[in-house]
């Protein structure tokens, strides 16, 4: 989603009348009624989840087992798991996006990305259980491959690892389409200045374009974080949905060539159907819903504030 | 050495747009080339068979359709709300700057958790079980950012000629929303219907515990328990079973037929993107 | 009836050294619409060389060809040829970046970067030159002197060039081109966006640029035509083309005109 900016335009409308207008009230109330899906949305998921909250306190965040059939409701795995898959993303897409959004606003002439940037945004719409579909037919067999090749005997390709880089593919496009509009954003007075005192092309983006644009890039890696945090389909269908995967040492990184799960690979299984019957499985469930509104909104809420900073300095 | 810098961060630049494009690219062949042999007439209008190892996908077709054509009737006049509510009603900067918030927060709610939500809501505390409406309001509110910015965006571009005008004319706030802003920006949410159409008909989390089932439904007869079947469920529960040859022929096909959609819901959207692209850079 | 062959006057004294820059027969355009038509003019060295004329006839363009800045705009195409000290600028062996630095441009809105005055002042040097760190403070300095600026700012380098007045910022400007130690200064109306005060100094400051350098100015002005300028070329606008219509030294093109086209120019701008 590209950065609203006020519309100009508008300010000219003279003002209300006594009389009330219907479109203005229905305006309103819709505008209202979608305020009030969100915090229906949290108050509901807080009030649901607020028996394993007494239940199990801090521990629900701290406990490292999750065995519902014992009343055991840690969750930490499932949070290292989403933060393993998310990361492996961002690894992997944040500079491989950032690089080429360079190549296609700084390089490209305007018809070219121009095309570029609507095809990269038509393959943004694939729809996740498409790439959850070939995660599982292409992408698992080479990792398993990969893996095996490595000495590292894994039982199947549906590994942490496996999920991160399907992840990677997936955020992109985000990636992209979002540094581009950051680079697009930067003055052309000051390139056209900078170039006038024989600067390369190059020395122009990184002195004037890169430096100015770092608010917006950041917005657009922290947008791609929320997304890949968020996914759920194609993390599903290849992370291998394996409870209680947690490093045994400290920096062990063992478990990303596992099996694992993560917050929203428990969330769109079968559990939840289970789950229903029982105040606290279920208030374990919607929990873990809670969490992942959270964690995803924080990060959201900053990668927005840092992106109209850099509108705002354009 | 400045000349050796600058063909190295060009080359580096352009092996990364390369390795972007390249990989999607690669994708998109792989789904049409494999789905392709699967796909025939029969294949859209026979309904399932042997779950999935016979027959085709016409019910799923339709179901994802039902749900794409309610979240729509959804969407379409609440976006158009916020959009005036943010463009003509709010005068407030940080009132506005809220509501933007609003749109921020909503499009980055994970699909998972409106499905959560609907369970609770829809299926458990409306006892509607399984419906093909809460699938459709769900994927509605979903899709909300999405056309309520597509349509802001065309607000933006309304000429301040038109308005000042009308205003001049002496025509009220209200008559000038009616008879300017309105069919203005109708192209604004045609396009924005589309987009977010084309993502709504790709979700699986929000309508998978509310409104669709693999197997043993058509064409829903009421509101309470009458779930639909769709492209995307039903890819995904194939998809975990993907051992049998047989199967995954259909699999690929399914996942040709919901790309197709998506691509034509996006494609024609992309006349309207383009002219308004256009507008933006020389108006 | 406008005569459209190019009209070059005597002036006394005669001029006896080789031009600086000369463009022969340059032709811009966009697309199909030609923009500037068979332009040609010589620059010599050490004076102030003014281009006036009408709005949108190209005088702009004609200057940023001079430096290949015109090459930035997408779409442009120039044919003809400007020579710098008697070579092509358009040769394969010339580098336009470092071309760049050998012929400056001071713009017609001041271009600060979102940095120290310091840092502003040596943008330039800093990545393009092969001064060593330790000399650049006094080519700094040196800069900011010839711009008349050293004595407003040497004691705030390091504060924001954005908290200066747009008089000062144009000034910083001139100061951070001229600190790559160009010959020739191209500007474009440089003037045109500050107040009467700072529009003295600049004009002072041309004027004093000259004895060590070629200064290329583009205005709107005639009185500052007039103030600051020794030699003139006029570009008007015929047939929907830009057209170099007169060139000769600045006190005889103003006072007694050749051109039909330059005096209905300097009867509308006075009148």
């Amino acid at each position: 989603m590209s950065t609203i900016s006020p519309p100009a335009t508008l300010g000219l409308l003279p003002r209300r009348s006594a009389r009330p207008s219907v479109t203005r009230l229905a305006s309103f109330a819709f505008s209202l009624l979608t305020l009030a899906f969100l915090l229906l949305m949290l108050g509901l998921f807080l009030v649901q989840s607020l028996p394993v909250w007494r239940h199990s306190g801090t521990g629900f965040l701290t406990g490292t087992t999750w065995h519902y059939p014992s009343k055991l409701f840690g969750s930490l795995p499932m949070l290292y798991g989403t933060a393993v898959v998310a990361l492996i993303a961002l690894a992997l897409a944040a500079p491989i996006g950032i690089g080429a959004a360079i190549f296609t606003s700084e390089y490209l002439p305007r018809r070219l990305r121009l095309a570029v940037k609507l095809t990269i945004e038509l393959l943004a719409g694939i729809p996740s259980v498409v790439y959850g579909l070939l995660g599982i037919l292409f992408l698992r067999n080479y990792v398993s491959d990969a893996l095996t090749r490595m000495g590292l005997d894994p039982l199947s390709g549906d590994t942490l690892l496996t999920a991160g880089i399907l992840l990677a593919v997936m955020i992109l496009p985000t990636v992209m389409t979002l540094t581009d509009d950051a680079l697009r954003a930067v003055s052309a007075q000051q390139r056209v200045a900078a170039r006038g005192l024989g600067l390369t092309r190059t020395q122009v983006i990184c002195t004037i374009a890169l430096p100015q644009a770092r608010s917006g890039i950041l917005a657009a890696v922290l947008l791609a974080l929320g997304r890949a945090l968020g996914e759920t389909i194609a993390v599903f269908l290849v992370v291998g949905r394996q409870d209680n995967v947690w490093p045994q040492h400290l920096l062990s990184l063992r478990p990303i060539v596992k099996a694992g799960q993560t917050l929203t690979s428990k969330l769109g299984g079968a559990e939840v159907n289970i789950a229903y019957g029982d105040p606290l499985h279920w208030a374990a469930i919607v929990a873990l819903g809670l969490l992942l509104l959270v964690v995803v909104v924080a990060v959201t809420w900053i990668g927005a504030a840092l992106g109209r900073r850099s509108t705002i300095h354009a | 050495m400045r000349k050796l810098f600058d063909a190295t961060f060009f080359t580096l630049t352009l092996l990364c747009a390369v390795t972007a494009c390249g990989v999607l690219l690669l994708l998109v062949s792989a789904i049409l080339f494999k789905g392709f042999p699967a796909l025939s007439w029969h294949f859209l209008t026979e309904q399932i068979r042997l779950v999935g190892a016979e027959g085709g996908i016409f019910y799923n077709l339709v179901g994802t359709l039902i749900l794409i054509g309610t979240a729509l009737l959804v969407a379409a006049p609440i976006a158009t709300g916020l959009a005036l509510t943010h463009s003509v009603y709010l005068r407030n900067h940080r009132a506005k700057r809220s509501l933007e918030l609003l749109l921020f927060t909503l499009n980055g709610v994970p699909s998972i958790l409106f499905g959560i939500f609907g369970l609770i809501v829809f299926v458990k505390f409306l006892g509607w079980g399984k419906s093909w409406l809460a699938g459709g309001i769900l994927l509605g509110v979903m899709i909300l950012p999405t056309v309520t910015v597509a349509l802001l965006e065309r607000i933006r571009m309304i000429p301040r000629k038109y308005i000042e005008a009308a205003a001049g004319l002496g025509l009220s706030q209200s008559q000038i929303v009616r008879s300017i802003i309105l069919p203005q920006s109708i192209g604004g949410l045609v396009t924005g219907s589309l987009l977010g159409l084309a993502r709504a008909a790709g979700e699986t989390a929000p309508i998978m515990f509310t409104a669709t089932v693999f197997a043993g439904a058509a064409l829903p007869q009421s509101v309470k328990e009458s779930p639909v079947l769709s492209l995307p469920y039903h890819i995904f529960i194939l998809a975990q079973d993907s051992f049998d040859p047989a199967i995954t022929t259909k699999l690929w096909g399914s996942a040709a037929v919901l790309l197709a959609l998506v691509c034509v819901l996006s494609l024609i959207a992309l006349p309207l993107r383009l002219k308004i692209h256009e507008e933006a850079q020389h108006g | 009836m406008v005569e459209l062959k190019q009209v070059s006057l005597p002036c006394q004294p005669e001029p006896i050294s080789a031009p600086i820059l000369e463009v022969r027969n340059l032709t811009v355009r966009a697309g199909k619409r030609v923009i500037l038509q068979n332009v040609s003019l010589a620059i010599r060295p050490n004076q102030v060389f003014g281009l006036i004329g009408p709005s949108g006839a190209g005088k702009s363009t004609l200057l940023k060809c001079l430096n290949r800045l015109a090459e930035l705009t997408p779409g442009l195409q120039v044919t003809g040829d400007v020579l710098y000290h008697g070579r092509s600028i358009f040769d394969r062996s010339v580098d336009p970046d470092h071309l760049r630095t050998r012929i400056g441009t001071l713009f017609q809105q001041p271009v600060v970067f979102p940095r120290s005055i310091y840092q502003n002042v040596i943008f330039g040097i800093k990545h393009v030159g092969d001064i060593p760190r330790r000399q650049r403070m006094e080519v700094a300095a040196m800069a900011l002197t010839e711009a008349a600026l050293w004595d407003e700012v040497k004691d705030r380098l390091d504060e924001p060039a954005q908290r200066l007045s747009v008089g000062q910022q144009q000034r910083l400007c001139l100061a951070r081109t001229l600190a790559s130690s160009p010959e020739v200064v191209l500007m474009d109306e440089p003037t045109s966006a500050l107040d009467p005060k700072s529009t003295t100094a600049i004009e002072e400051l041309i004027v004093r640029l000259k004895s060590n350098r070629t200064v290329v100015l583009v205005t709107h002005n005639i009185p500052q035509a007039r103030r600051v300028a020794d030699w003139l070329a006029c570009i008007c606008v015929t047939d929907n083309v830009g057209q170099m219509v007169e060139t000769s030294c600045c006190d005889q093109m103003l006072t007694s005109p050749q051109c039909q086209a330059v005096v209905e120019y300097l009867k509308h701008s006075q009148g």
